[in-house]
């Protein structure tokens, strides 16, 4: 087990600067999931952090040891790749062996470590079968299997769920969390499926473009996103944002003709002239009524997504559309008349030019 | 070709299955041809119309492995009755079998000593260029090679020049190095031919073992060399396969430099066999003999790695 720093780390192809200047610390025992858009440089980081890839620039400490210019083999870190490339033409058991032979650990040893392992992930009855033969979801235990079997300093896994369908990946992540909390080893997980980030990671890490957006806890990302791509990229559906004037303790959208009033002091110091200000809202922060309330302004209902345990309800408000969760059938059809309201302690401010949340981050 | 048929189907099957076997026909008929002329009596081999039915001998097999002269007198009723049977089938045929004559050994004609030379060139050249074009392959595909396409092209450019036009250069160059009429000497041309299209063959294959299987390797800790032996390796042999079976019947086949550059030691089957057409009147018979002989490797060769070779080609196509 160990602890993992990246300081200052560039990495460049060519002209194409896949990491900027990052700076994370993964705590001993800790899991930590990356997130973040196609292309937003997690797996090259994972892979610097392994050894697969060098830096440019910055440095790489395991327990405080600088690795950057150490090979991947004197790293011992435990890698777990897509695609799983589990050796086709090995059996199970080989897979599983091969790190332990890298070692020349003793032929009795080995093989209590691989049925030990393969008991825990339970695929000791698929141990004589080649690859070729195992469901997906056998096979990713099989690749997990062979990070684990010697216990690496730390294990590393690039969207390792990627290609198992849907339910698949549900039961593979609790057994992962499972594992996790039975092993305790420092685990890097990379993913851009945020569901999945949310139920893995004690830490989540928010990439975009190479840039570290921001890291913490999934509820503190969720509740208080450090700027506007973390807000729209976590949550589902998208959080709504709309830019709004601020006068006082009043808030107000164009098209409409009542303002939200604010709690007194909760939008002080917000007032911001220029490129001006965006209001963050997620869908359950948005309140509906078929009445006329107080506060509430008038809106239409431009579409229904029924989705069983909730709805998603568009509506029009002034020149907006807002995506609002509701519960199921509170809202008949479109074309519907309401009153939309808001829950001001879920509001989100951003400065449009600088996209920062105006409250600061977590 | 599972599901239903309709019989406009069936017809087109049909008509494509008869077109395959008049292909097969027109593409084994040169291969009966030259089994059926390797097993006649020499008055038939030239006969026209040719002559279909007739009784199999193995002189032309006899002859092909000894050494003969033509025979000027008549061996007596009692040498001719001493002799072993293969003799009597050359004496049959108007010639007589050259012994030495001190120890009165039959000497043997040139054919397996060059059929020797063919296979030590071949093989060795073959398993040269496969095991150095997987290699160089290898760097290619997986190193970040300064200029890669253009040293591609260049590799493959060597081919684009039909060797023949170097032959004289290269038989001046041999001469002085002392490579003519070497083993040596063949092997390295055969290699040198073979060796960019192995290159080119292996790098396709290579490509497509994904680097994860090297890099999970590396993170287990091996090194760069041993995930290559361990891991690429493995999943390589098909393609090596492959590329063996085309490199080998290339130098197998070789008959201008072999022509050139041989003439004794190292000179393979190719330039032999038609060579004897010149010795005395010519025995189609012979020669189809020491035709017949020689495609044998090539068909084994293939036959052994056929399961690689099929798996070879469709590699890139199948694979996701
Ligand atoms: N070996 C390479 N050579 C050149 N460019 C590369 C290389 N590997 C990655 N890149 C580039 O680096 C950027 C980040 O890639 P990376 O694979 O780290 O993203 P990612 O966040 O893992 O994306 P995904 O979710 O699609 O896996 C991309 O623009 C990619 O084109
Ligand atoms: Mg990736």
């Amino acid at each position: 087990m160990a602890q993992i720093e990246m300081k200052n780390v560039q990495k460049f192809f060519g002209q194409n600067q896949v990491l900027k200047d990052l700076h994370l610390t993964i705590e001993n025992g800790e899991f930590v999931v990356m997130l973040g858009q196609s292309g937003g440089g997690k797996t090259t980081a994972l892979r610097a952090i392994a050894g697969l890839e060098t830096v440019t620039s910055g440095k790489i400490l395991i327990d405080g040891k600088e690795v950057q210019d150490r090979k991947a083999a004197d790293r011992d870190i435990a890698f777990v790749f897509q695609s799983f490339s589990l050796y086709p033409h090995m059996t199970v058991r080989e897979n599983i062996a091969f790190p332990l032979r890298a070692v020349r650990m003793d032929a009795a040893e080995r093989n209590r470590a691989v049925n030990e392992t393969a008991e825990t992930l339970q695929i000791a009855q698929h141990l004589d079968r080649k690859p070729s033969a195992l469901s997906g979801g056998d096979m990713q235990r099989v690749a997990i299997g062979r990070a684990l079997v010697r216990r690496p300093q730390a294990l590393l896994m690039d969207e390792p769920l990627g290609v198992l369908d849907s339910k698949l990946r549900e039961q593979m992540r609790a057994e992962l969390k499972r594992l996790h909390i039975a092993r305790g080893s420092t685990s890097v997980y990379v993913t851009h499926d945020q569901i999945e980030a949310m139920s893995l990671a004690d830490r989540m890490v928010i990439l975009h473009d190479g840039v570290l957006q921001q890291v913490g806890a999934p509820d503190e990302i969720y509740l208080k996103p450090s700027n506007l791509f973390v807000a729209k990229f976590v949550g589902s559906p998208v959080m709504n944002v709309v830019d709004v004037q601020i006068d006082g303790t009043r808030v107000a959208l164009k098209g409409v003709e009542t303002d939200f009033s604010f709690g007194e002091g909760m939008l002080a110091g917000l007032s911001k002239p220029g490129a001006g200000i965006a209001l963050g809202l997620r869908p359950e922060a948005i309140l509906l009524s078929h009445e006329k309330t107080k506060g509430y302004s008038e809106a239409v209902t431009t579409n229904i997504e029924p989705l069983g345990s909730h709805d998603i309800v568009d509506v029009r408000l002034g020149e907006a559309i807002l995506r609002v969760r509701t519960a199921s059938g509170f809202v008949g059809g479109e074309g519907q008349t309401v009153w939309v309201g808001l829950d001001t302690a879920q509001a989100h401010f951003f400065d449009n030019q600088t996209e920062l949340n105006l409250r600061g981050a977590a | 070709m599972a599901g239903v048929r309709t019989p406009r189907e069936k017809w087109t099957n049909r008509t494509a299955i008869a077109a395959v076997f008049l292909a097969l026909i027109i593409m084994l008929t040169p291969i009966y041809w030259i089994t059926a002329t390797a097993f006649k009596p020499r008055n038939l081999a030239t006969t026209i119309p040719p002559t279909v039915f007739f009784t199999p001998e193995v002189s032309p097999f006899v002859k092909l492995f000894t050494k003969r002269s033509q025979l000027r007198e008549q061996p007596t009723q009692e040498e001719y009755e001493s002799a072993p049977w293969w003799e009597k089938m050359v004496v049959d045929g108007g010639e007589k079998v050259v012994r030495n004559r001190k120890t009165g050994e039959v000497r043997s004609s040139g054919y397996s000593d060059r059929f020797k030379n063919s296979l030590i060139v071949s093989i060795i050249s073959t398993v040269v260029a496969v095991c150095m074009g997987t290699l160089t392959a290898y760097g290619f595909s997986r190193f970040k090679v300064k200029g890669e396409d253009d040293w591609m092209f260049f590799i493959l450019s060597t081919r684009m020049l039909p060797p023949v036009v170097v032959a004289i250069p290269m038989f001046l160059m041999y001469r002085v190095v002392g490579l003519n009429d070497t083993h040596l000497g063949l092997i390295i041309l055969y290699t040198a031919f073979n060796l960019s299209f192995a290159v080119w063959i292996m790098k396709g294959f290579i490509d497509e073992i994904p680097k994860e299987y090297e890099e999970a390797a590396l993170v287990d800790g091996y090194t760069r060399m041993q995930a290559f032996f361990k891991v690429v390796l493995p999943e390589a042999l098909t393609g090596m396969a492959a590329t063996a079976v085309f490199c080998f019947i290339t130098a197998w086949n070789e008959y201008a430099f072999a022509l050139i550059m041989t003439n004794r030691n190292a000179q393979t089957a190719p330039p032999y066999i038609p060579s004897q057409v010149g010795s005395g009147l010519p025995d189609w018979t012979v020669i189809a003999a020491g035709t017949l002989l020689f495609l044998i490797p090539v068909a084994i060769f293939t036959f052994l790695l056929r399961n690689h070779l099929l798996r070879g080609m469709s590699f890139g196509a199948i694979r996701k």
